[in-house]
């Protein structure tokens, strides 16, 4: 959250400060300054970059990291970095969820510009509906943001930029085709147009399909459902001469699978004696708006965020059915300004959310409106390059859960100018969605159980979740040989006051309950880059998580989270514009809960996933800026579970769980595309 | 986890032997003309020709300040690079096919830096 708070507030800032550069061209005073540095550090070499002046640790994710995995979608682009770990949410439905300080991606507060995206039912199905190619850029901080972002991020924010239609030296018109050996096929457009000096605009298309019925791992199930999938999106900027800047954006998605059993047709009976299906249709509309103004009055401006979403999803996992249905709301509006000079950046406003959900699981149903409307402040103080601090309070009024407060503080020292000490505090609170979250184990014949408190008129009957999370990190750049380089370590604790539990611990069913005991995640990562020869970049990383709940009466290893993983990329490109990339990772073993095994009806003792490498290649060539073609493999190793599916061949029986995906379900995949751009 | 600290140990000491210390170096610093980022990477790309270690241009100041091994280049060599790619140098003029060749955005001739 604090990450997202000081991005939300930078990305404001800087769109309003770009405005206002825009307008002013050519008056060299101290905002349009500042606005170049924000822009600067964005286009350094490295493919990813730690900033070194923010108070908040922020990895700035680069186009040319998210190369690296040539097709992906927001979940797929974190492959290729550390601090993210991505796993199925399942076997059957080809999902992918990501994780950040050992907490589940929902615990991570994901923004499009600063706006909150994709929270509640989409949190798992809304990743896929950000392909790479639209995306600029990405920063990714880890622990609680700023206030100005909201109260909900536990572990971190991620903060994901799209291509913007005014930055002239980017392309008019870019062209992506992508085609896997395991039958993915993918197109993307992105399309801007600079009308006039004022004016311009973006259109953003993407097509995938998964049109190959694929079953690797040979347990009878695919390995990953057909799918077809369309995004769209048209935004506008509009800059006015006197330092008022408006934009507004429209996106559209669609997307349809259907798998399960091999044999399994759209619409099936599912009954025993015949396949078992998995079916989900979503369908998500979003609209949104910033408006922000910069005043007389230097270091002073106005910005207005307005955002509604509507969402919609149908799932059938065999004879389970899940609909639901969110629509929210949300309006933010800061004010900054300066406090005598610029070293006391003073920020306030006033926010509020509106989520509506409507949602059907096995028959029940489920709805609640939430609306939090909220106040916060936050004082930034600069004390010459070295020392600086961010300290934010919100206030918040739920209509279910009441008042709270939300804190947080962080604090950057930099004793040399190439060391920087950080450290953050803080509070967040959300909601937890227990059916949208947890779809994987829908994917299984689990009975669901919500254990609220009976005639609670909280969602679920279950509590707000409500974590205090902390950390502190140490970076350090060097320069050896006269090539540069960054050694980073930093720990993150998080604590949480109240957790809805996800408790798997009894094989045939999923309970949901107020945490009674302590919940923790501790999270380690240690990493380091440098250009070993020129042009060659090498990346080394190892992270640690230790993160336990307690189950019932004990106090458990969170299940299918790997304690560590060890991580390393190298990044070669030559002056004729050959690029060479290989990343090998290690992801140790899982604990997995007591099972149920069909064959004697018996229970299977708790037991550790085993642990497992993972390597992924791509070569890619580029003539004189308008073609490139790559090539490139995923999961070389060609490592993968090979009975993902308990009980698959008794799917309407007790015992059949296709929900503890350790690891990946299918095996290497090769493919090939090419990105054209008109410039 | 052995064979993970096997491979960072040899990775380390590979750091560590490229890491040698140079006598042959000098570092020198010229005026270069250029605008946006897109410059930055062109000159410094060109500036590193063989025998040199480190090139940095500041876009700022329009500085390219490049460290090198005198034994095996000299700064003709270099300047006479990044002009062949389009930039001039307090020393070496580009031709004007060579600046045409570079993209709109970075005409720094007419053009002034917007990013």
């Amino acid at each position: 959250m604090g990450s997202i708070y000081k991005q939300l507030l930078l990305g404001s800032m800087a769109i309003l400060l770009y405005t206002y550069a825009t307008a002013q061209d050519g008056k060299a005073d101290s905002t349009k300054k500042q606005n170049l540095q924000e822009v600067t550090v964005k286009k350094r070499r490295a493919a990813t970059q730690i900033s070194m002046l923010d108070p908040l640790k922020k990895e700035l994710i680069s186009q040319r990291e998210l190369l690296k995995a040539a097709c992906c979608n927001l979940s797929e682009s974190f492959e290729t970095t550390p601090s993210v770990d991505v796993a199925f949410t399942d076997a059957v439905t080809g999902y992918k969820q990501i994780q950040m300080l050992g907490l589940a991606g929902p615990y991570t507060l994901i923004t499009r510009e600063n706006i909150p995206d994709t929270r509640g039912l989409a949190s798992i199905t809304g990743l896929t509906f950000t392909p790479g190619t639209f995306i600029e850029g990405m920063q990714l901080s880890k622990g609680t943001g700023s206030v100005v972002n909201g109260y909900e991020s536990v572990a971190g924010q991620i903060n994901v930029e799209w291509r913007k239609p005014f930055e002239e030296k980017e392309e008019k018109l870019h062209l992506n085709l992508y085609q896997s050996s395991q039958g993915r096929s993918e197109g993307n457009v992105v399309y801007r147009n600079q009308i006039n000096e004022h004016l311009s605009t973006n259109v953003f298309l993407h097509g995938k399909g998964f049109w190959v019925k694929q079953d690797m791992n040979g347990d009878g199930f695919l390995d990953q459902p057909l799918d077809r999938t369309f995004v769209g999106a048209n935004r506008w900027f509009y800059f006015a001469p006197n330092g008022l800047e408006i934009q507004g954006g429209v996106k559209g998605a669609y997307s349809s699978n259907v798998g399960g059993q091999t044999n399994y047709e759209r619409g099936g009976e599912q009954i025993i004696g015949k396949p078992w299906g998995f079916e989900l249709n979503t369908e998500r509309i979003e609209a949104w708006a910033k408006i922000g103004k910069m005043f007389k009055k230097p270091g002073t401006s106005m910005g207005l965020q307005l955002a509604g979403v509507y969402h919609n999803q149908d799932a059938l996992y065999g004879n389970t059915n899940y609909s639901g249905v969110q629509r929210s709301m949300y309006a933010n509006l800061i004010y900054q300004t300066i406090l005598g000079n610029t070293n006391h950046i003073m920020k306030g406003g006033l926010s509020n959310l509106i989520d509506d959900y409507d949602e059907t699981f096995r028959m029940t149903g489920y709805k609640r409106t939430e609306i939090v409307p909220g106040a916060f402040a936050e004082y930034s103080y600069t004390h010459s390059d070295k020392f600086n601090l961010v300290a934010g309070l919100r206030g918040d009024y739920h209509n279910i859960f009441g008042a709270f407060a939300t804190p947080r503080l962080h604090v950057r020292y930099a004793p040399l100018k190439k060391s920087v000490f950080r450290a953050s505090v803080g509070r967040a609170q959300r909601t937890a969605n227990i059916f949208a979250e947890n779809m994987g184990y829908m994917a299984s014949n689990r009975s669901f159980m919500v254990l609220g408190d009976a005639g609670n008129p909280n969602p679920y009957g279950l509590n707000p979740e409500v974590a205090w999370n902390t950390g502190v990190n140490f970076t350090q750049k060097f320069t050896a040989d006269y090539r540069d380089g960054a050694v980073s370590v930093d720990y993150y604790y998080t604590h949480f006051q109240n957790q809805v539990v996800v408790d798997v611990e009894e094989p045939r069913s999923v309970r949901f309950y107020n945490l009674n005991g302590v919940s923790f995640a501790n999270a380690l990562q240690v990493q380091a880059d440098y250009e070993l020869i020129h042009n060659l970049d090498l990346r080394l990383a190892y992270r640690w998580y230790d993160v336990k709940t307690t189950y019932g009466t004990a106090l458990k290893e969170r299940p299918l989270v790997a304690t560590h993983r060890a991580f390393a990329n190298i990044g070669y490109e030559t002056r004729n514009k050959w690029k060479f990339d290989y990343t090998v990772q290690w992801i140790s073993s899982k604990r997995l809960p007591m099972l149920h095994d069909h064959a004697t009806n018996s229970f299977l003792a708790e037991t550790y996933s085993p642990s497992f490498w993972q390597m992924n290649a791509q070569i890619s060539k580029s003539w004189n800026e308008k073609l490139e073609v790559y090539v490139g493999g995923e999961n070389l190793t060609n490592f993968m579970m090979h009975h993902p599916v308990l009980g698959a061949a008794h799917p309407y029986d007790n015992g059949f769980d296709a929900s503890m995906a350790w690891g990946p379900i299918m095996g290497a995949n090769y493919y090939v595309g090419l990105r054209y751009k008109l410039r | 986890m052995k064979q993970i600290i096997i491979f960072l140990t040899i990775l380390f000491s590979a750091v560590g032997t490229w890491a040698q210390d140079g006598k042959d170096v000098v570092t020198k610093t010229y005026k270069v003309d250029g605008n946006c980022g897109m410059c930055k990477k062109r000159i410094e790309e060109a500036a590193f020709v063989k025998g040199v270690k480190r090139a940095e241009w500041d876009k700022e100041k329009h500085l390219l300040t490049v460290t090198y091994k005198p034994s095996k280049t000299d700064d003709d060599a270099i300047l006479k690079s990044v002009a062949k790619a389009g930039h001039s140098s307090e020393k070496m003029e580009a031709t004007e096919a060579d600046y045409k060749k570079l993209p709109e955005c970075c005409h720094y001739k007419t053009n002034t830096c917007n990013d």
